[in-house]
């Protein structure tokens, strides 16, 4: 038999480039696929936080079982593994690079007077879904500094609202004027290299590029911390990070 | 009545003027003609009276049917306003606020007093026009500006103002744009309002026919010359608080903020030494005046037209018309009786108390008089008189019920309740707009030399007697239990309101209804003006100088000077010939 001259190689070479070709022109996918993952944890003992009465809203204090809420303002897991913390990548990214925001659109839920989740990243422009589950009677009313403030009421019958925001801003608060307790967080970002930690306390950002970055975690009370990572082209570098009381 | 007679001004007479033939701008649109302008400012107000009332009419559904969405056109409001045909409560603030500011500033107010005190006031002083021509078609147009700038801002972003027709700071201070709208439309009106007193005064007092001393005035025209008065001295606080709220909202100032204001939470930056009261006390000193403003000239047009189907001289004319003054005079020091809950002292609270009590003293007393004018006449049961006749007991209502609301110890509990919005609007809905309404018939054929069907007139009349009383008598009920006027869902979350919330569904047919019963005017406005029944220039049998002109009057008005020789009610007089003796007959 005559083999055939390498077809199958030569095919398979030709894949290869226009699959590389087309990884490279196609904007907002990522050629290399290093990551940044870490964990958070808290240094101390966790202070004891006053948990929400919410016998206010007979709805929402059925839905907690007629007992006060947990505070989530500090929630932490196994080994004080700290929930709710924004990590993102703040400086490093290459400059005039832009990323498609997702079509999927950030999801908030307003259940139990409770935002979920408590603290989301969005990306410019991207949909930010808010539901009520709870029927009643819900304010939703974001105080961002740079984006404009959203402040809408959302009757009962109305279940689901739509918005979005169109500048990149940092962590803003989200509030409730009918139920003061109720409060989430939201990070708009021009990028999607953000994480949020759950109860875990662990984050990866991951599909950057070779170099070197700076990654910002956040804390609703206890602030901000950077550090300066640098990644190679396949890399996964771990960065863990420790949340303190302030010292009094 | 008096015969004396005094020396006034000579008035120009149309065949005195040189009359240059204008195009159609300049003498439909640009018009310095006060019948034109009169007619411009009367649709105009007829117009945003049916707007106004469209945006009620939306906010009826919401409190009838809270949450539930609008059948048919709800979806077209969009879905920042009314997602899924579901009312958002920030859309129902909008309208609240929108409907109480188009209908006094845009409605009432331009119908009542630039509709029908440029109409009939000249004329019926026996003046050519007013005497600043130019001024009064700038006024007009500086209304018109104000009320594009209103319906303008309900496309901006975030919506027309949501704070009131109050606009109370500091909340005003902080809303969306449309409030900014809200308070450069305020100037526009303000201005029209100020520069139109100014002439009204200004040709009351110089232009007046020969004979016609003050008191031989028709009481319509007493009534537009006190309002001009009230208007003069009681907007110009107005304009300079919009001014200082302007600033505060655009250039960083703090006349309104307090300082240590936190919203939401969070510490407003540019605010310090301000104060919130003090708006109140600058809205209010318009305000309250401006409620008189309202209702004077709904009292001046159905005194007009009681005398004339009464076929009787108005009883106690001179105390009607001293009770007026005083009734201006009085207004400017009741203001604070809205602001009983402002926490003010005992010595401030006693003060304002008093004076509101004492000022409805004249009030009952014009009143009474017109009462007392219907006993023993051959009443004429006419559109006109039915509305004017009806006017009386809705008034009253609206009047004998803010009695308690001037009382600080019970105004405590029923402030911001339904009983207000019902106390107001028996005073300016059944109230003036049923004397706007009389007059619209009564002084039609003197617009348009037609009058109005009697038989539509009648069905008009009756169905908005009736609905009128649908609306507001429920609110009254729904006040007195407690529901604050404020709820955008009509009090769903509060278990003391349910046992009234079944009356919110009668209030809200009742104004639906209402609105129907408006089509047989609608249609007999415009259907008249071809096909009414011809109206000579005297088709009332009336005694006051208007009717001395041509149907309708021609630019000038009179072909001959008119005089005064006697006061403005003389009809059934023993002896005479007829049963009226007009005032310009010698």
């Amino acid at each position: 038999m005559t083999k055939e001259p390498s077809m199958g190689g030569t095919g398979n070479r030709l894949w290869l480039a226009a699959v590389v070709l087309v990884m490279l022109f196609s904007p907002g996918v990522a050629v290399a696929a290093s990551s940044i993952t870490g964990t958070v944890t808290f240094d101390g003992k966790a202070p004891a936080l006053k948990p929400i009465d919410m016998t206010a809203e007979a709805v929402c204090h059925k839905k907690h079982g007629a007992k006060p809420a947990p505070n989530e303002a500090l929630v932490l897991g196994t080994g004080n593994a700290m929930a709710n913390i924004m990590v993102w990548v703040s400086k490093g990214l290459p400059a005039g690079k832009t990323y498609p925001a997702p079509k999927t659109p950030v999801v908030i839920d307003q259940d139990g007077c409770e935002y979920k989740p408590h603290v989301m990243g969005i990306m410019v422009g991207q949909a930010y879904r808010i539901l009520n589950s709870d029927g009643i009677l819900h304010n939703i009313h974001t105080l961002p500094k740079l984006n404009p403030s959203f402040n809408r009421g959302q009757p009962a019958t109305v279940k689901e609202m739509t918005t979005n925001f169109p500048k990149p801003e940092n962590m803003f608060q989200v509030k409730c004027d009918v139920h003061p307790w109720m409060s989430a967080y939201v990070g708009v970002f021009t990028h999607p290299f953000f994480s949020v930690t759950s109860t875990d306390g662990k984050f990866t950002i991951s599909g950057l590029d070779a170099g070197t970055y700076e990654i910002t975690v956040w804390h609703e009370r206890l602030g901000t911390q950077t550090a300066s990572i640098m990644v190679g082209g396949t890399d996964t570098k771990t960065q863990n990070f420790k949340f303190a009381l302030p010292a009094k | 009545m008096s015969e004396k007679t005094v020396v006034a001004p000579k008035p120009h007479v149309a065949h005195e003027v040189h009359h240059e033939e204008l195009g159609f701008w300049r003498k439909y649109v640009f018009s310095t003609d006060h019948k034109v302008i009169g007619i411009q400012y009367a649709v105009t107000g007829l117009l945003f009276l049916l707007f106004g009332f469209s945006l009620m009419m939306l906010m009826r559904w919401q409190l009838a049917y809270p949450g539930v969405p609008l059948p048919l056109i709800g979806q077209l409001f969009g879905e920042a306003r009314m997602p899924g045909g579901t009312m958002l409560p920030e859309f129902y603030n909008e309208l609240g606020a929108m409907h109480g500011t188009i209908m006094v500033f845009l409605g009432v107010v331009p119908l009542a007093v630039g509709g029908f005190g440029n109409f009939v006031l000249p004329l019926q002083i026996g003046a050519p026009d007013m005497a600043f021509p130019k001024i009064n078609m700038v006024s007009y147009w500086c209304l018109f500006l104000g009320g594009i700038t209103m319906l303008g801002s309900f496309l901006v972003p975030g919506g027309a103002a949501q704070s009131g027709w109050t606009s109370y700071a500091p909340l005003s201070v902080i809303a969306g744009t449309g409030q900014t709208w809200w308070l450069i439309g305020m100037i526009f009106l303000i201005t029209s309002s100020l520069l139109g007193a100014l002439n009204f005064i200004t040709t009351t007092i110089q232009l007046r026919a020969k004979g016609l001393t003050f008191m031989r005035f028709p009481f319509f025209c007493w009534s537009q010359f006190v309002t001009a008065f009230l208007l003069l001295l009681a907007f110009p606080p107005l304009e300079a608080a919009g001014v200082m709220q302007l600033m505060d909202r655009v250039a960083g100032t703090s006349f309104f903020l307090p300082s240590g204001l936190v919203v939401s939470g969070q510490a407003l930056a540019n605010t310090g030494g301000g104060n919130p009261l003090l708006w109140q006390h600058l809205f209010w000193f318009l305000a309250h005046p401006e409620v008189y403003v309202l209702i004077l000239p709904g009292m001046g047009i159905v005194a007009e037209i009681i005398a004339n189907n009464t076929r009787k001289p108005l009883w106690g004319y001179r105390s009607m018309v001293y009770s007026l003054v005083f009734l201006g005079f009085m207004s400017f020091i009741v203001w604070a009786h809205h602001m009983f809950m402002t926490g003010m002292g005992t010595t401030m609270a006693a003060f304002f108390q008093t004076t509101t009590m004492i000022i409805s003293i004249p009030s009952v007393v014009i009143l009474t008089a017109l009462i007392i004018s219907l006993w023993g006449g051959s009443i004429r049961y006419n559109t006109p008189m039915l509305f004017a006749v009806a006017f009386l007991p809705m008034f009253g209502i609206g009047g004998l019920t803010g009695l308690p609301l001037g009382l600080n110890i019970a105004d405590i509990p029923l402030h911001d309740t339904y009983y207000v919005i019902a106390h107001f609007h028996y005073v300016v809905a059944p109230g003036t707009i049923f004397a706007l309404m009389a007059g619209i018939y009564y002084w039609y054929p003197k617009a348009t030399g037609r009058k109005m069907n009697e038989t539509l007139g009648k069905i008009h009349f009756a169905g908005s007697l009736i609905c009128m009383n649908v609306i507001f008598m429920p609110m009254f009920i729904i006040g007195l239990a407690g529901v604050s006027r404020r709820l955008f869902d009509a009090g769903t979350a509060y278990a003391f309101a349910q046992p009234t919330m079944h009356w919110n569904a009668v209030s809200s047919w009742g104004a639906w209804t209402l609105a129907l019963f408006q089509i047989p005017f609608i249609f007999n406005f415009f259907w008249s003006i071809k096909k009414g029944a011809v109206a000579d220039e005297n088709p009332w049998q009336a005694t006051t100088i208007e009717w001395s002109a041509p149907s309708p009057p021609p630019h000038g008005n009179f072909a001959q000077v008119p005089q005064a020789y006697r006061g403005p009610y003389e009809y059934s007089v023993p002896g005479a010939g007829k049963d009226f003796v007009p005032q310009f007959e010698a």
